[in-house]
């Protein structure tokens, strides 16, 4: 079978397939030119019996000029089938070779995903054209099959470069600090691929006019355009990502509106012709091939199934798509200059400026290419959860829907929500929402099996280092740090100092401010006398770096990982401190408390 | 959809970075792939996880704020709502459509208007505390419920875990 040939050897293991091919082609060579020297082959052939006639009754072993040596080797390389296949297997290598350059070169090493993507294409496409030969066309002789295994050979391996580039556009996308040559690669190799798909239309053409049948022409004509446009549509995608994020900075808001709909309709079209042409492609498979009921015919007709199925989705997509832009130019108003000036919000779904933006009944605004793609998936404000009826065509119906979403929320008991909630009809601003969960947290430490008598222990084992401390502040602090420990540091680094400032704020302010304080004390408030080894912990690199770190946004992708890098190590180093710290605290406190005989204290603590 | 995804993702690592909430830290892992994000969430204080950093992995999908990202805790976990792999069960996450629990009203689902750092505080208050509807994991449902204690002292393993104590 000389498919074997083909499929016995997958990709990865290129070095032996290489090694194996080479042995393999000098192999065949030796036997050609043991075949050249017997005198026998050449009578069985006439063009080498005119070459020998031309060239006179010389001595047969007499060396010849190489470059007709080499000819008639060649000649007798294709004619032998043994050979041929050695030749076609040759060709199949050095293409791996050279995709093997091209992909070093363009895309470096591949991503897990892209080698899955490949392979499973690989042999997807192996298997197709197996039953397209054999099955559909039903090819008889050997050279046939020669000439249909090189023209797939340079089909499939444009199609898996076209595919490559796919995978890899996709991923590029997903990355804002792209280098602009990775990008220039691509393009390059994009465009290479589509010329040289059109070549091959170009002779499908040619060989139409000259030696093969229409139908042939047609099947061969049909591969060339899927590629063809499949490519298209990457580079189309790929210029108008490029446009959207390098444009970014000068024209944002004149390309924002155009590109949705350029977007879609990019993919439809494309989507749709790739479709057809394929449906149409099997469809004429399954006419052409002679026998109905093989089982190449049951594959193809699998394949039209499940085309038929997309290109039906791909409708039903559609008739989605222009039903909500309908209903959104019927119901939803665009919003004026003074609404908009009014609300100085961004887009709640881009998080950027509108310099347009439609109005729903509930007085939200959005972009209109944002809002049409919600509404696709899902039929409520983003913002306040109000439900559209997307069936109403007139404006007072949707009003008149009663805001339904809201009131089960506040049934509910699934309570951690609730503050997300609160803040979500505010604002979605979230120096809102941390403050709200702030509070909340704060609320539940109070809560959290501190009793007075418990405070009361701890206060006065605070009072007992410090007497001239009024017991009320001392009260007040411990019910913000919980902890003895964080008292006494709070009055030994002097916060405690000046007790009338803390008395006249208001509760509320005071508590971030404070604690605020005691994260920036934790850190300069080494451990001085730690025995323990396990307690000796590294300080992080300064106290004020959280501060200095957070404050900024680099605009270098490398500085801003290594700052995120830091911050997180910072984090943990300044937990484990804090963890390690209180814990040694608790235990010295439980040997206070051993002594002094106050009550269970060290469970308040830890 | 992945480029105005992609601008949307840095606004909300910018404003992340510049306006850090108390305890959380979340960017992406390499700036190679925006769409993988790491965040370290430390434990609330004055409940049982309090003072673990524990980290966090968030992926985006292409179509981001239409669509709500997937979270899985990197450490292990021990909690009603976090199933045994990490995975984070909470209805914010969930899309409109779907309904695996199927108590929830489509108020609490996702929404384009969620944040990361929303999807992070909710998880911080479900790290204090547990709803036990929704069953996650059975097993810490169960313990949370009926012995408390024991579910501390697991905790509390579970936090110098993460800060790299030995217990
Ligand atoms: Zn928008
Ligand atoms: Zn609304």
């Amino acid at each position: 079978m000389p498919m074997e040939f083909l499929g016995r050897l997958p990709i990865p293991n290129l070095r032996v397939y290489v090694t194996i091919s080479v042995v393999i082609l000098s192999f065949s060579i030796y036997y050609a030119t043991q075949i050249i020297k017997d005198p026998a082959w050449k009578t069985n052939h006439t063009h080498v019996d005119v070459g020998l006639h031309s060239g006179g009754d010389i001595d047969p072993t007499d060396p010849r000029s190489l470059g007709t040596h080499l000819k008639e080797l060649l000649e007798c390389m294709v004619m032998e089938p043994v050979c041929v296949w050695t030749l076609v297997n040759t060709g199949y290598c050095m293409l791996i070779l050279l995709g093997k350059t091209i992909q070093k070169l363009v895309f470096g090493e591949l991503r897990a995903s892209e080698n899955y993507h490949l392979k499973d294409k690989f042999w997807n496409f192996l298997f197709y054209k197996f039953i397209f030969v054999f099955g559909v066309l039903n090819v008889q002789y050997m050279d046939e099959i020669v000439l249909w295994c090189v023209w797939f050979l340079a089909l499939g391996f444009l199609s898996l470069l076209s595919q490559l580039c796919k995978d890899r556009f996709e991923y590029l996308s997903f990355s804002p600090t792209t280098p602009g040559w990775s990008h220039a690669r691509l393009l390059v190799l994009l465009t290479a691929i589509l010329v040289l798909s059109s070549f091959m239309l170009l002779f499908c053409i040619a060989a139409a006019f000259f030696f093969i049948s229409f139908n042939t022409f047609a099947f061969m004509a049909a591969e060339c355009i899927l590629l063809g446009v499949r490519t298209i549509h990457v580079m189309l995608r790929y210029l108008i990502h490029l446009y959207d994020t390098r444009g970014a900075g000068t024209s944002t808001q004149r390309s924002w509106d155009k590109r949705g709909p350029l977007t879609y309709y990019t993919d439809l079209i494309s989507e749709l012709i790739v479709l057809a042409v394929d449906f149409f492609h099997h469809v004429h498979m399954l006419l052409w091939s002679n026998i109905f009921l093989s089982m190449a015919s049951l594959v193809i007709c699998m394949q039209l199934r499940y085309l038929f199925y997309e290109i039906q989705r791909r409708i039903t997509k559609h008739r989605n798509y222009l039903a909500v832009l309908n209903h959104m130019e019927q119901n939803y108003p665009m919003a004026s200059q003074d609404e908009l000036a009014e609300n100085s919000d961004n887009c709640a779904i881009c998080w950027e400026k509108m310099e347009s933006a439609r109005k729903l009944p509930c007085t939200h605004l959005f972009h209109n290419s944002c809002l049409q793609s919600w509404l696709e998936q899902d039929t409520s404000c983003p913002t306040c959860r109000l439900g559209l009826s997307m069936q109403a065509n007139h404006r007072e119906n949707t009003l008149e829907i009663p805001p339904e979403p809201q009131t089960p929320t506040r049934r509910n008991s699934n309570h951690f929500f609730l503050f997300l909630d609160a803040s979500r009809y505010v604002s979605w601003l979230p120096s809102f929402s941390v403050e709200v969960s702030h509070n909340r947290l704060r609320g539940n430490i109070s809560t959290f099996t501190h009793t007075n008598s418990q405070m009361d222990a701890m206060a006065r084992q605070v009072q007992l280092l410090f007497p001239h401390y009024p017991r009320s502040i001392i009260l007040e602090d411990l019910r913000m740090t919980r902890s003895v420990e964080w008292t006494i540091e709070n009055i030994l680094d002097g916060v405690l100092t000046i007790p009338h400032h803390l008395i006249e704020e208001p509760q509320e302010e005071s508590v971030p401010q404070m604690e605020t304080i005691v994260t920036n004390i934790m850190p300069n408030s080494s451990i001085q006398n730690s025995s323990d080894p396990r307690f000796d912990i590294p300080i992080a690199d300064s106290g004020e770096e959280p501060s200095s770190l957070g404050g900024r946004f680099s605009k270098s992708s490398a500085e801003r990982e290594l700052i995120l890098q830091r911050r997180k190590e910072h984090m943990r180093l300044t937990a484990r401190r804090r963890y390690l710290e209180k814990h040694r605290k608790s235990e010295i406190d439980s040997t206070n408390s051993q002594i002094t005989n106050t009550e269970n204290i060290e469970n308040t603590i830890s | 959809m992945a480029g105005s995804a992609l601008r949307r993702l840095m606004a909300e690592y910018k404003q992340l970075t510049l306006n850090p909430p108390e305890g959380i830290i979340a960017g992406p892992i390499n700036e190679e792939n925006f769409f993988e994000w790491e965040a370290l969430i430390t434990g609330p204080e004055g409940t049982c996880f309090e003072g673990g950093v524990f980290p966090a992995k968030l992926i985006f999908p292409p179509d981001y704020p239409l669509s709500p990202p997937k979270m899985q805790f990197t450490c292990e976990m021990f909690h009603p709502n976090i199933y045994a792999d990490g995975r984070v069960c909470i209805s914010i996450l969930h899309a409109p459509g779907d309904d695996p629990m199927g108590y929830e009203s489509s108020a609490e689902r996702w929404s384009p208007v969620q944040s990361v750092e929303k999807i992070l505080l909710s998880v911080v208050s479900m790290l204090a505390e547990p709803n036990d509807e929704s069953g996650a994991n059975v097993d810490a449902a169960k313990m949370w419920r009926d012995d408390r204690e024991e579910f501390e002292k697991i905790a509390q393993k579970l936090v110098r875990k993460t800060l790299g104590i030995p217990p």
